[in-house]
């Protein structure tokens, strides 16, 4: 986006307090082809894009962060509210469209008053508006009009319902800006206090009073011309009427809040999500390993045996295949998530693990970051931002490295896989269950300890709250949920793809290098035997094995040898580099066997150094297991979470803390395994 | 109407109040007040976590969690 465009082009901002719809009207204006940018000097984002082609209105759109009111209540808030007045980039919007829940209009009408008041133009959007009519309420549109003085609009940005409305008005008043100019005069920001604040909800009070009405049981609710004739009968005759919560939200509240099945119900909700990613992505997974099994061992045939054919078959498609082999997963994750999200429980997950948190230093609100770091330590990081308590949230995003990511998930699939004999596999989901249950217990502790420093962390006292509304159940909008799911995956595969790529080529590169045609003892031997002897011999003189042999004094004690730190080392990038790390250094390549399974065939037989005492052990792979559990080993981790803290601090502390923590238990569990007679 | 004065954390299940006025002392005052709680209000105490904090009130047709010192700020009759 360039700046001449920046002058041209009206810019249109769309606010709104958390649970508007507003991120979801941004993603359909924007068709979700956004890009997101740092206000300068703040670690707060916002979203930026045109307005979808298809509308044929030009104009840029920005997301703004979820407000409920124009007062700051953190530093971060202050950046997103003074952005609303003066945005650094793009000045003052030329237009607002303000999502408005209209179920819940008296509390949202409070940010639309404020903005209104400080001179903004602005669209209302009333969003929700299934669940205003579900409570058996209606409103007048023409009334609110009239009360507001400014357009009012109905839509539904899941199914976008009303968005052609929307647009037309959009075009309507950006014409109008056209023809008068837009004026910044006036723009000006209202001081807010605690008796100003209850003054607005004064005049929000009596806007309610007259604009929303009861709908008969046999009326049909919008019908606005019968709604308002009736209008007038009721506020009449009644004294005003109550917005009751939503019944079916409170019947389903009286369980999934209950006092014993409450929490029950939720270990059940939060297990059943974990075990199904595995259940369900297995035989997707084994699909894709077949097929790139297949795609590996035929281009090996197709093209000889000679470079080119090794950079292609374990260099490209061992590498690109080890990428793709996790996806099931993380797209049934994300779509678990959604899926939970929609619905409205994941602000009831938070309210119940409140208090047990804040024992340990963390708040009800690091729920939701915790649980997306188990899809991905990143967006993750992003989501603590909800989290006012600036040390709340540091302590937060310490932690998160620790949920047990996707990324991991290839790795524990492929170490499981080793330890269960191939008859025993379906043990496999109750194995990453308990690795699942490990981690989950290792942050716990972790955080507690972390805790006890926590005047290090952050200095400066806060106050600490929860303050959370708990959405009306609505049964998810599946099409939405998907859609959302594959936009996720997308952004994450062209995020980690790149790098775990880009690695595998490198990784090819030292393990075949310099030695590419190494002489090696020919006598007596077939020929298979000796493109293996050959490989072994490339192998051991590779640049990969200079470097490892620097690494191996760290590597004895584990019980391990260089290959695996090598492996580990690439790990660093992105940890699902650590599988696509192994296919190199063990050449997985021409067998009729499916990839895995001739991985580990090959894992098995892999013996260290010139012993024969075998590399891969249940005590190794365990060992391997624990340290993936605590390395801080994903360099995006690393970035963001120096962008998220503002400094070097945290994410130092995180890689010095996680990683030697990571060395000495599994030192621990390798040498404990051995001395407990399990080798 | 015989006016009897209490907190909102020491609602009972299923009990109504009337907010009579918030504590501005408390450093969480303005929040609760933006997120709808004002004077004049009715509330009714919907659910409590599992260790009884934090809680949950209704307050204009929302359900708005907070937790129970904040809910102390809050003064019901």
């Amino acid at each position: 986006m360039n700046l001449q465009e920046v002058e041209t082009v009206p810019l249109i901002t769309v606010v709104g307090p958390p649970n508007s719809g507003k991120t979801t009207l941004f993603n359909y204006l924007s068709g979700k082809n956004y890009k997101t940018v740092n206000y300068p000097g703040a670690t707060v984002e916002y979203s930026v894009a045109h307005l979808q082609k298809k509308f044929n209105v030009k104009a840029n759109v920005i997301d703004s962060p979820g407000i409920i009111s124009l007062s700051a209540s953190s530093p971060d808030e202050k950046v997103s509210v003074d952005a609303l007045f003066d945005h650094p980039v793009f000045g003052f919007p030329d237009l607002m469209v303000v999502t408005v829940d209209s179920s819940q209009l008296s509390r949202h009408l409070l940010l639309v008053k404020q903005l209104l008041n400080s001179g903004f133009r602005l669209i209302v959007a009333l969003t929700m508006n299934d669940l205003l009519k579900k409570k058996k309420l209606g409103l007048s549109l023409v009334k609110l009009k009239m009360a507001l003085n400014c357009e009012i609009i109905q839509i539904d940005g899941r199914t976008g319902e009303g968005i052609n409305n929307l647009l037309r008005v959009i075009e309507e008043e950006l014409e109008q800006i056209k023809i008068s100019g837009k004026d910044p005069g006036n723009i000006s920001i209202t001081k807010i206090d605690r008796d100003s604040l209850l003054s607005l909800y004064k005049e929000i009070e009596e806007i309610e009073r007259d604009v929303v009405y009861e709908i008969s049981s046999n009326g049909n609710g919008f019908n606005l011309e019968a709604a308002n004739s009736q209008l007038k009968l009721v506020v009449e005759t009644s004294s005003g009427i109550t917005n009751k919560v939503d019944s079916a939200t409170l019947k389903i509240d009286k369980l999934l809040l209950h006092k014993i099945w409450g929490p029950v119900l939720f270990l059940i909700i939060m297990s059943a999500t974990f075990t199904s990613i595995f259940w369900l992505a297995q035989p997707i997974m084994n699909l894709i390993d077949d097929f790139f099994g297949f795609l590996s061992s035929e281009s090996a045939a197709l093209l000889g045996n000679n470079l080119f054919s090794d950079f292609i078959s374990t260099g490209i498609i061992s590498g690109t295949g080890s990428v793709l082999i996790f996806l099931p997963q993380i797209l049934i994750l994300f779509l678990l998530l959604g899926f939970l999200e929609d619905t409205g429980y994941l602000a009831r997950g938070a309210m119940l693990v409140d208090k047990p948190l804040s024992k340990i230093g963390l708040n009800g609100k690091s729920f939701v970051p915790m649980l997306s770091g188990f899809a991905c330590a990143i967006p993750a990081m992003m989501a603590t931002r909800t989290i006012p308590n600036k040390r709340e949230r540091f302590l937060t995003i310490f932690i998160l490295p620790l949920m047990s990511c996707s990324a991991r998930l290839p790795v524990y699939a492929l170490l499981i896989a080793f330890l269960l004999p191939a008859e025993k596999s379906w043990l496999g989901g109750i194995f990453l269950a308990v690795i699942y249950i490990f981690s989950i217990t290792s942050s716990i502790i972790v955080a507690s300890i972390i805790n006890k420093f926590k005047h290090k962390i952050v200095k400066e006292e806060d106050n600490s709250s929860f303050i959370l509304e708990l959405p009306a159940y609505r049964r998810p909008k599946l099409s939405f949920i998907f859609v959302n799911s594959y936009m996720n995956a997308k952004i994450y595969l062209k995020k980690a793809g790149p790098i775990i790529l880009a690695f595998s080529i490198i990784l090819w590169f030292l393990t075949y290098f310099p030695n590419t045609n190494p002489t090696v003892e020919t006598n007596n031997l077939s020929s298979e035997e000796i493109t293996q002897a050959k490989e072994i011999e490339r192998l051991s003189t590779s640049y990969a094995s200079d470097l490892g042999k620097l690494i191996q004094p760290v590597m004895t004690p584990l019980g391990m040898d260089w290959r695996v730190g090598v492996s580990l080392i690439s790990a660093f990038a992105a940890r699902e580099v650590f599988v696509s790390s192994l296919a190199l250094i063990f050449k997985v390549t021409d067998e009729n066997d499916t990839f895995q399974q001739s991985m580990i065939q090959s894992m098995r037989e892999a013996t260290i150094g010139e012993t024969n005492q075998k590399l891969f052990t249940a005590a190794t792979i365990t060992g391997l297991i624990v340290f993936f559990v605590f390395a801080m080993q994903c360099l995006s981790t690393v970035a963001v979470s120096k962008k998220e803290t503002g400094g070097w601090r945290i994410p130092l502390l995180q890689i010095i803390i996680f990683t030697s923590l990571a060395y000495l238990l599994t030192f621990i569990t390798v040498n404990g395994l051995r001395i407990i007679g399990i080798s | 109407m015989v006016m009897n004065m209490k907190k909102a954390s020491e609602l009972q299940y299923g009990e109504k109040g009337k907010i009579d006025k918030i504590d501005f002392s408390h450093p969480s005052s303005q929040r609760i007040i933006e997120i709808g709680f004002t004077p004049g209000q009715e509330i009714e105490l919907i659910n409590k976590s599992f260790f009884n904090d934090p809680l949950a009130f209704s307050v204009r047709g929302s359900l708005v969690a907070i937790r129970k010192n904040e809910a102390d700020c809050i003064s019901v009759s």
